[in-house]
Order: structure tokens, then C-alpha cells, then sequence
């Protein structure tokens, strides 16, 4: 009789401790959005550092707190100095999710940026219900076009161009130049391939060879030798890759060490020459000649004022690090997000963010070369398209020395030749 | 018929590859009985350290044989200062099966980690040794390159050497009893714990010349994060069970079976097909014949 | 109290963890679920590998399985919340019995070996098929908590409530099982499948239930966990995942249920204590990525090393030791 009074008193005593020690970790309510002082600005961004998909995308936080530094040191975002938590995923969704939390939960971040991977980023809105919250998550880093609904995603805005964009605008273009040359196509057999293929639909193309590759498989001895081989049987004189750089790498080296020639159109996502250097130095000449497909300038491109600027930036506050198009990505999301920023005005809410990139984005000061299409009715950042050729130094110049962006839509719209000019860069790439 | 024979040498060149992992992973069974993650994990150090042998004398021919060196003592440091305090502990009961596992898991991302820490922003290229373009038979170019037949040269010098010397000498005997039979060798005077440091020296010595050689093969790029390692790894694995994971000529016949019948797959049918079909060769073999086609009979498998 | 009176006690902690989820912050409410969900899925290896002895080191395609099922059942099907959770266990319990049926021959490295080439399979054979929905995954929404329980009930203490609710379910049904003769029956074939068998035993049938069982439990943790991220994908069940929850059920003791909390809390507590750890100092990036997982593996292989059997265990077995003496 005593045992079980003593068990119930232990218990209520347990009871009483926890309620008690918890109790004083309830949340104050907040007048205010969180992550936002009179002085400082606070983003989380979630991103593969660590894991297969790391390599490349581990540098975009790097280049992004290089430019927001920049800016906190000209005296901010209207008096505010940004800073961005940076959160390892390892490209897993249930740890996207994880981190998302700390970073909403824990670091109380104004707005999310950058979020990396479609998976992911669909994992982190559904699960942390970003709308519901109404947080702000700019400038995702995914080709997936659903991102773009404001319906689906009242909170989220794209910053690159669809695949199936991508693909139309190739579909065209391979139409008016290769009308009467044998084509193939080698795609990534997944949502990302699958895209293209649909946008290649929409565009009216059909290819004489259809090679698909599991994904993942690209890294396996036998595969790109195989590619060639079936390409030398069918004869194909134009070669379109819609693939990741591995594949591209793949590909390119099997060609050279089966002497085997053809034209090779390479999609953006893999026809990054810096990715390619950084697998080997020695397989950049290869891409010589190769047609290839981009939307911003090019790394190598000096004489554009945002590279000019953005290398300058990085060169001194990464100075071990290559300036490559990873880090050209990541510097131009945050210069979008500083914009952003700016627009929102001095009296800056979440609703607020939102408002100024649907009523002002498509004006925004921006280091693409294609229009941003944001809008109260859409969430699609880049439209378009420039195409070039790579010289023996794999750096892609723009066919007919001038870039002249194509842009398109993620439906049945047509590809058109934009007439957009881009605005002049403030002075010295800051928010005045 | 050009295509055939190309799709041959593919397939014949893919399986030199997995035969360099099966052949390391058939290695570490015999001579410890463990599932080796840190194998892995050590195979990739090695490499790395191959990397900077190769950039200090500039010359691939002398690092290969000075990395298998290193590998094999870096193998035999890890079996003295961690694997004989594991099974120590751990000897018995259900603890003994998935415990040494998970300690050579937790190695692998102690190693990962470490070379992300030293070698971690670094682009690490390995260029390779010998011309990667292929043979010419009048106008065609066949798949068969001189780096190619060079990988094959080297997995059969590697199964006849480690062959005989498991199969013909003292040596080898003693590394078979005090893998299958400890406690029956020591009484028969073997020297066990030493014997297994050896063991995996030699296995450790295998997996460096596997990492280098696959990675010059390949890309010749490093990456502690590289997916094309751990797909190799899977690979080798299925072609050790193909070929028995008891026997190295199984393991090297396993590897050819496995790189042949994938690169008819790609070929003749689909590349999206490749890892179905390689889970569906693992599933077949093991559940119709799971000590492999060359492998022994059932009792040796406990 | 646990001995006399099992069922009493696992009703209260329940209320335990319902009253506490109500004082703490919504990031430790999230963790707690993960915690329910990691206490699911390594019950289940526990059962598999500690009481049955085979060795698995793709239980997290068992995860996907349940998770999957889930999900389709819902979107296709409308489902009831409650009914996608009994057949996610049901699904996944039959694709354990296949396995089971497959592994009744294969021991050592060969289970090892298959359970690993399904843990890598069978996110590639969802991205194949775009009914799965490839690799950007299937919503799977369980909707509002309902209107009974208030305003400020946040989702994710609903999450908690039903992760928690779904553990003790579980662990108390599991405790029961292993105390049965079934348990009884695991453990004679584990320790000497050739006695059991001379004592009427059939282990060949034992290790298919045990299969069915764990892989049914497992499924289970799989749905919850795609409730957590309100998607199911490819890559929510990587390999990773398969080797996190052997590490877990080594940590808490591979052999023994009662230890399976610390397994638990110590997946979800590690990379979080060690990443906060890491960012309070500034150090460079190539230090900051690589630290964590430098000081993940080194804790697990020291805990490995000299806690071999899980800390209940090695409790217990100095007890004995003591009254030995």
C-alpha cells in the first residue's frame, strides 16, 4: 500500500518537474517577422555540403555569403547586414526537413533561399508548411516548373528556367540548323530527362536515336562506351545530351577514345566546362566545338559588368577557390535576393518580401541575360536561352558574337527571340 | 558484327574494373570472414595517397607499387588497433555478426571525413599512364584501349600471384585455417592474430592497386563524396557472388560475366535497365545457386 | 513496475509525453516524433538481427515499402489516415515475407549482401516508375489536426502525438511477442539452429515470421516517417538511412529491447549537438563540413568498441557478475 503511495507521489513529483522545466521554454510572442532587427537580416539556406550530390553545389552558400558580405560592408540592405545559416542536407529530404526546422524553429530565420534539390524542396514546403507560415522561400534551386504556381506554392519563387523551357527552346533551334542531319539524343531516364523529352514534344522534334541512361549509371565503366558505340552504328551527325556533367564527361571522353565524331549540343546542366575541368583538366579541349546552352554569361566572360564584378568579390573572399559557374549561380541568387530585399522597403515583413518581388520582380536589377517573369500570377524567375559554341578553352561564346536570348514558357507558349534589355548594374553592384 | 565485337571488349573492359573490387572483396573474406566497409574506405586513402606519390615523383609506375605498399600497411595498422579489440568484446552470439559491421562503417566515415579535412577543396586528377584511345584494325577504332588491356594484364597478374599464394603455399594455408578455423589453427601452432594482420595488409595492398587503377581507368577524378566508387563497390560485390565469394578465379570470372551481360543490356536493349538487371542477377544467384558457380558447397557458407 | 503491472505503465508514460509535448518548443515537438519513428524502426532489427539472428542492412527498403504504400493508398484510394498505417504494416509485411522466404537460405554474408542490394535497388526502381512519381516523390498529406483538440494545435504535435502513440503501441505489442514462445523460439534457433530443430523447432519457418514481423513494424516506422516530411521520395530512403538504424540498434544494444530509446535519441540528438557544436565556432568551411562526421563516426566506433552489446546489456551482465560473487 505504502509502494504503490510512493510510486504515484514519484510520478506526480516527475510529473510536476517537467511541466515545470519546460514551462519556461514557451515562446514569447513575437510583434514582429523573425529574423528581422532594426540592423540585421537573417536567411537559412539548405544545401548538399556533404554526400554524392555535394560536389559543385557545396560552393554556392560560400559564393553567396561572399556577396552578401560585400553588401554588409557598403553599409547593407537598408541599414540591415544579412546573414545567411548555412545547413548541410546531403541532398536527403527527411534531413532537409530537419534542417528547415532548425533553421525556421531554432534560428528563427526571416526567410528561407536557395533551397536545393526538387525533392527537397518539395518535402520542406509540404512539411514545414512554409505557406501556412507564410515564410518566404526565394530563388529555389530546381528546374522543376511546378515551383512556379503561386497557387501550389503561395510562398516560394523560382530563379531558374524550366527544363522543358530548355528543351523547347533547343527543340527550335535544332530545327531551323540540323532540319535534314541525323539526330540522336542521350537522356537521363528520370523526371529531369523526362521533361526535356516533353518540352523536345512540344517543340516538334523527333530524334532517328533515343538513348536513355538509368541515372547514376553515367559513372560506370561500360556505359559511356556504350553511348558510342551505338551512336557510331546509327551514324548520328548531331548528338544532343540532355544530361549532368558526369554524363557529358562520360560521353565526351568515350567519343575521344573511340575517335568518334559527331556535333554535340549539350544541355545546360551538363555542359558546365568548369564542372568538367574540375573531373579533369584534361578533357576541356573536348568540348571544342560543342554547342551549348546557358542563361547567364559566361564565368570567363570578363567584359560582362556582373562577372567583372562577381570575380573581383570572390577573388578576395575565396581566394583558394575557382570562379566557376557554381559560384556564378550562387552570387547572382543572392544579388536577387539583396534586391528583393531592397524592394521590400525599410518596413520589412514577410508579406511584404512577397509583394515586392510579384509587383517589381520582373524589374529587378539582374545578372541573368533572360527576363524574370515574376508576377502576382507566376513565380517563374528566368524565361530563356542564349546558345553558343565552346572554344578550346571550353569557355562558351555566344553564337553570332552577341547574346541573343530566346525565351519561351513551361506550356505550350512559342519561342520567341526576347527583345529584353538588361538594366545597367548599380553602382558597383550594390542596393542604392 | 563491329558493333558485337565492340560490345564484347565493352563488356570484357567493364568487367576488368568490378573484377578489381570482387577480387579485394573476395580477399578480405577469406582472410578475416568480416564485411569490410573500412576496405573501402582504406582502397580510397590509398588512392589519395597514390594522388600525392604521383605529384612528388611524377611518375605513375613508381607510386602504383609504393601506394599498394602503403595500403597494406595502413590495412594492417587499422587490423591491430581496432579489429582485434572488436573481436576481443564481441566474440559471440547475434552481437558477432553486425557488430564488426557497423565498427568497419563507423571506420569508412571516419576515413571519408579525413580526407575531406586534407585533401577536401582540392581538384585531385589523376591523368593516366597509358594512351586511352583505342586500338585501330584498319579504319575502326575497337574498343579495346592500351589502358584497358593494361587493367586486364594486371587483374590476371593479381588472381594468379594471390592465387598461388593461397592455394600453394604455408602462408596462404595458414590465412585460410585462421579464417575458417581459429581456434583449430592455433592448436596447430598458427599464429593467428599475426596471421590476420597479414591478411589484411595483402587485401589492403589489393584495394589500393583496385582504387588506382579504376580511377585512372575512369575519370581520373577523386572525390572522398564519389558516386562512381560506391557503385563500384556494389558492383564488385555482385560479381563476387556471382563468382563465389570463396573463390578469386570465381570473383574474376564473376566480374566478366556480370560487365558482359550489362553491356549487351545497354546496347541491345536500354541503358535505363543497367541496375535492374544487376540486382536481378544478385537476387537469381543467390536464391538458385548462392555459393556462386564456382564456389563450394553448402557447409563452408556459415 | 514494468515486470508486474507492463500495460499500466505504458499507458503512463504515455500521458507523460502527451502533457510534456504541450510545454516544449515545436523544434524539440519534431524531434520527438523523429525519435518515435527511430524507436519503430530499430525495435524492428532488434527483433530481426537480436532475437532472429540474421543480419540486415537494407531495412530501410522495407521503410520505403511501407512508406509508399502509404502514400498511394491515400492518393489513390482517399484512405483514412489510420487505415494507410495498417496497410503500409501489411504491405511491408508481405514484402518481408518474400525476403524472409529468399533469406531462409542465405546466412552471413549472403543476407548481408541481399538486404544491401535492395536497400540501393529499390529507390532506383522507384525512380523508374513515374507512378511512384520518380525522384521528386508522391505528396502524402494526413491533413489538419482536428478541430476538437483547439487552434493552437500545431501540426506538428499532432505528428508527435500519433508517432508516440504508434511507439508505445508497438513496443508494447513487440515486448509481448518476444516474451512469447515465438521469442523464445528466435532465440533457440540463434543460438544453435541444429538443437532447435532436434527440439521440434522449425527455424526455417521461425526466420520468415521473424522476417514478416520486423518487416511489418518496419513499414510502419516507414509511413510515419513519410507523414513527417509530408512526401515520400526516392531519396528519403537512401542507404544512409539502412546503415543509421543498424548503428542505432547496435547503440542501444543489439540483443535487448529496453535499451532501444538511447539508439533512438542518440541518431537524432548526435548531428544535431555536434552541428550546433561546430557553428558556434568560426571555423573554415572545409573544417565545418567534414567535423561533424568526423566526430559522429569516431563516437560510434569508441561506443563499438568497448560497449559492444549496448549499455542494458553490459548493465545487466555486471549485475550478474556482482551476484555471481
Amino acid at each position: 500500500m505504502i509502494r504503490t503511495n510512493r510510486q504515484k507521489l514519484a510520478l506526480t513529483s516527475a510529473l510536476l518537474a517537467v511541466a515545470a522545466l519546460t514551462a519556461s521554454s514557451l515562446p514569447a510572442q513575437a510583434a514582429s517577422d523573425p529574423g528581422v532587427t532594426a540592423s540585421s537580416i537573417k536567411l537559412g539556406i539548405t544545401v548538399p555540403m556533404t554526400g554524392i550530390a555535394s560536389p559543385g553545389y557545396n560552393k554556392i552558400p560560400g559564393a553567396m555569403k561572399a556577396y552578401f558580405d560585400y553588401v554588409n560592408d557598403n553599409g547593407g540592405v537598408n541599414g540591415r547586414k544579412i546573414t545567411l545559416v548555412i545547413k548541410d542536407d546531403q541532398y536527403i529530404p527527411t534531413t532537409a526537413v530537419a534542417k528547415a526546422n532548425e533553421l525556421i524553429l531554432k534560428d528563427k530565420v526571416f526567410a528561407l533561399v536557395g533551397t536545393l534539390g526538387t525533392a527537397s524542396t518539395k518535402a520542406i514546403s509540404a512539411s514545414t508548411q512554409l505557406a501556412k507560415r507564410g515564410i518566404p522561400s526565394l530563388f529555389v534551386n530546381t528546374g522543376f516548373s511546378g515551383f512556379a504556381d503561386p497557387k501550389a506554392y503561395p510562398t516560394t519563387f523560382s530563379i531558374l528556367p524550366s527544363y522543358q523551357m530548355e528543351a523547347k527552346i533547343m527543340g527550335k533551334f535544332l530545327k531551323e540548323k540540323y532540319a535534314d542531319k541525323k539526330l540522336a539524343l542521350i537522356y537521363q531516364d528520370d523526371d529531369f530527362g523526362r521533361d526535356a523529352l516533353a518540352g523536345f514534344k512540344q517543340a516538334g522534334i523527333t530524334f532517328g536515336t533515343y538513348i536513355p541512361y538509368a541515372s547514376g549509371s553515367q559513372s560506370l565503366p561500360a556505359t559511356g562506351a556504350g553511348w558510342i558505340s551505338k551512336l557510331k552504328a546509327s551514324g548520328a551527325e548531331v548528338t544532343v545530351l540532355f544530361g549532368v556533367s558526369s554524363a557529358s564527361t562520360a560521353a565526351l571522353a568515350n567519343a575521344y577514345a573511340a575517335q568518334f565524331k559527331t556535333q554535340w549540343v549539350l544541355g545546360s546542366v551538363g555542359g558546365d566546362a568548369t564542372t568538367i575541368a574540375a573531373t579533369n583538366k584534361a578533357y576541356v579541349p573536348l568540348l571544342y566545338g560543342a554547342k551549348g546552352f546557358s542563361f547567364a554569361a559566361a564565368p570567363t566572360d570578363a567584359t560582362d559588368e556582373y562577372i567583372k564584378l562577381f570575380q573581383s568579390i570572390y577573388a578576395t573572399a575565396q581566394p583558394a577557390q575557382t570562379f566557376d559557374n557554381n559560384v556564378v549561380a550562387g552570387m547572382s541568387n543572392a544579388f536577387l535576393a539583396v534586391q528583393a530585399l531592397k524592394a521590400a522597403g525599410a518596413d520589412l515583413s514577410r508579406a511584404g518580401l512577397i509583394k515586392a518581388i510579384e509587383s517589381k520582380g520582373a524589374t529587378f536589377a539582374n545578372p541573368f541575360l533572360t527576363p524574370l517573369g515574376y508576377s502576382a500570377t507566376s513565380h517563374v524567375g528566368g524565361t530563356g536561352y542564349w546558345i553558343g559554341t565552346y572554344d578550346p578553352t571550353g569557355a562558351l561564346k555566344p553564337d553570332g558574337g552577341k547574346y541573343t536570348v530566346y525565351t519561351t514558357d513551361s506550356g505550350n507558349g512559342p519561342v520567341v527571340e526576347s527583345s529584353y534589355k538588361r538594366p545597367a548594374m548599380p553602382a558597383k553592384g550594390l542596393p542604392n | 558484327m563491329i558493333q558485337f565485337i565492340n560490345m564484347l571488349l565493352i563488356g570484357i573492359g567493364a568487367g576488368s574494373i568490378y573484377a578489381l573490387m570482387a577480387i579485394a572483396m573476395v580477399l578480405v573474406w577469406r582472410s578475416t570472414r568480416v564485411i569490410n566497409f573500412a576496405q573501402a574506405g582504406m582502397a580510397l586513402l590509398s588512392t589519395y595517397i597514390g594522388f600525392e606519390l604521383i605529384q612528388k615523383t611524377g611518375n605513375f609506375w613508381i607510386a602504383l607499387p609504393l601506394a599498394m605498399l602503403l595500403g597494406a600497411l595502413l590495412s594492417a595498422l587499422v587490423e591491430i588497433l581496432l579489429i582485434r579489440t572488436l573481436i576481443k568484446h564481441s566474440s559471440s552470439g547475434p552481437v558477432a555478426g553486425i557488430v564488426p559491421i557497423i565498427a568497419t562503417l563507423g571506420l569508412l566515415g571516419f576515413i571519408r571525413a579525413t580526407i575531406g579535412f586534407i585533401w577536401g577543396n582540392q581538384d585531385v586528377q589523376i591523368q593516366p599512364p597509358l594512351s586511352k584511345i583505342g586500338f585501330k584494325f584498319g579504319t575502326e577504332t575497337i574498343a579495346l584501349s592500351p589502358m584497358n588491356l593494361f587493367v586486364l594484364l594486371a587483374v590476371l597478374t593479381l588472381v594468379v600471384v594471390l592465387g598461388f599464394i593461397f592455394q600453394r603455399t604455408n602462408l596462404g594455408l595458414s590465412l585460410r585455417a585462421s579464417a575458417y578455423a581459429p581456434e583449430i589453427a592455433q592448436l596447430a601452432g598458427v599464429r593467428v592474430g599475426a596471421i590476420r594482420t597479414i591478411g589484411w595488409a595483402i587485401a589492403g595492398g589489393a584495394g589500393a592497386a583496385a582504387g588506382l587503377l579504376q580511377t585512372v581507368n575512369g575519370t581520373g577524378a577523386l572525390s572522398p563524396d564519389s558516386l562512381e566508387f560506391s557503385l563500384l563497390l556494389t558492383f564488385g560485390f555482385i560479381a563476387a557472388v556471382i563468382g563465389g565469394l570463396e573463390s578469386l578465379p570465381g570473383a574474376v570470372l564473376g566480374a566478366l560475366v556480370l560487365g558482359l551481360v550489362l553491356a549487351a543490356v545497354q546496347i541491345y536493349i536500354s541503358g535505363t535497365l543497367v541496375f535492374i538487371v544487376a540486382f536481378a542477377l544478385l537476387l537469381l544467384v543467390l536464391l538458385i545457386r548462392p555459393q556462386g558457380f564456382i564456389g563450394m558447397k553448402a557447409g563452408r557458407r556459415a | 513496475m514494468l515486470k508486474k503491472r507492463p500495460l499500466v505503465t505504458f499507458i503512463l508514460l504515455g500521458l507523460v509525453l502527451f502533457l510534456a509535448s504541450n510545454r516544449v518548443d515545436e523544434l524539440r515537438v519534431f524531434q520527438g516524433a523523429a525519435i518515435a519513428i527511430y524507436v519503430i524502426a530499430i525495435s524492428s532489427i532488434i527483433l530481426l538481427t537480436g532475437y532472429s539472428g540474421q543480419v540486415s542492412l537494407g531495412q530501410g527498403a522495407l521503410l520505403a515499402i511501407g512508406g509508399y504504400a502509404a502514400a498511394l493508398s491515400r492518393n489513390h484510394f482517399g484512405a483514412p489516415v489510420w487505415l494507410t498505417f495498417c496497410i503500409a504494416i501489411l504491405v511491408a509485411a508481405f514484402g518481408g515475407f518474400l525476403l524472409g522466404l529468399a533469406a531462409a537460405r542465405l546466412s552471413g554474408p549472403y543476407l548481408a549482401g541481399t538486404t544491401l542490394a535492395l536497400a540501393i535497388g529499390l529507390p532506383s526502381i522507384a525512380n523508374q516508375f513515374s507512378i511512384l512519381g520518380g525522384e521528386q516523390g508522391l505528396l502524402y498529406d494526413i491533413g489538419a489536426p482536428p478541430e476538437s483538440l483547439g487552434a493552437d494545435f500545431t501540426q506538428y504535435k499532432w505528428f508527435f502525438w500519433i508517432a508516440s502513440l504508434a511507439a508505445l503501441m508497438s513496443i508494447y505489442w513487440l515486448r509481448n511477442v518476444m516474451n512469447s514462445r515465438y521469442g523464445r523460439s528466435w532465440k533457440a534457433v540463434r543460438s544453435n539452429d541444429v538443437a532447435a530443430e532436434l527440439a521440434g523447432i522449425n527455424s526455417g519457418r521461425n526466420k520468415v515470421l521473424a522476417f514478416t514481423i520486423s518487416a511489418g513494424i518496419a513499414g510502419l516506422a516507414g509511413a510515419l516517417l513519410a507523414m513527417t516530411i509530408s512526401t515520400v521520395s526516392p531519396g528519403a530512403f537512401p542507404l544512409a538511412l539502412s546503415f543509421s538504424l543498424a548503428t542505432g540498434a547496435v547503440l542501444s544494444g543489439v540483443t535487448t529491447l529496453g535499451g532501444v530509446m538511447i539508439g533512438a535519441v542518440t541518431l537524432v540528438a548526435i548531428p544535431e549537438i555536434v552541428g550546433s557544436a561546430v557553428s558556434r565556432f568560426e571555423f573554415s568551411e572545409m573544417v565545418a563540413n567534414n567535423l561533424p562526421g568526423l566526430v559522429v563516426s569516431a563516437l560510434l566506433i569508441l561506443t563499438v568498441l568497448f560497449v559492444p552489446n549496448g549499455p542494458v546489456e553490459q548493465m545487466r551482465a555486471r549485475h550478474e557478475k556482482r551476484a555471481e560473487r
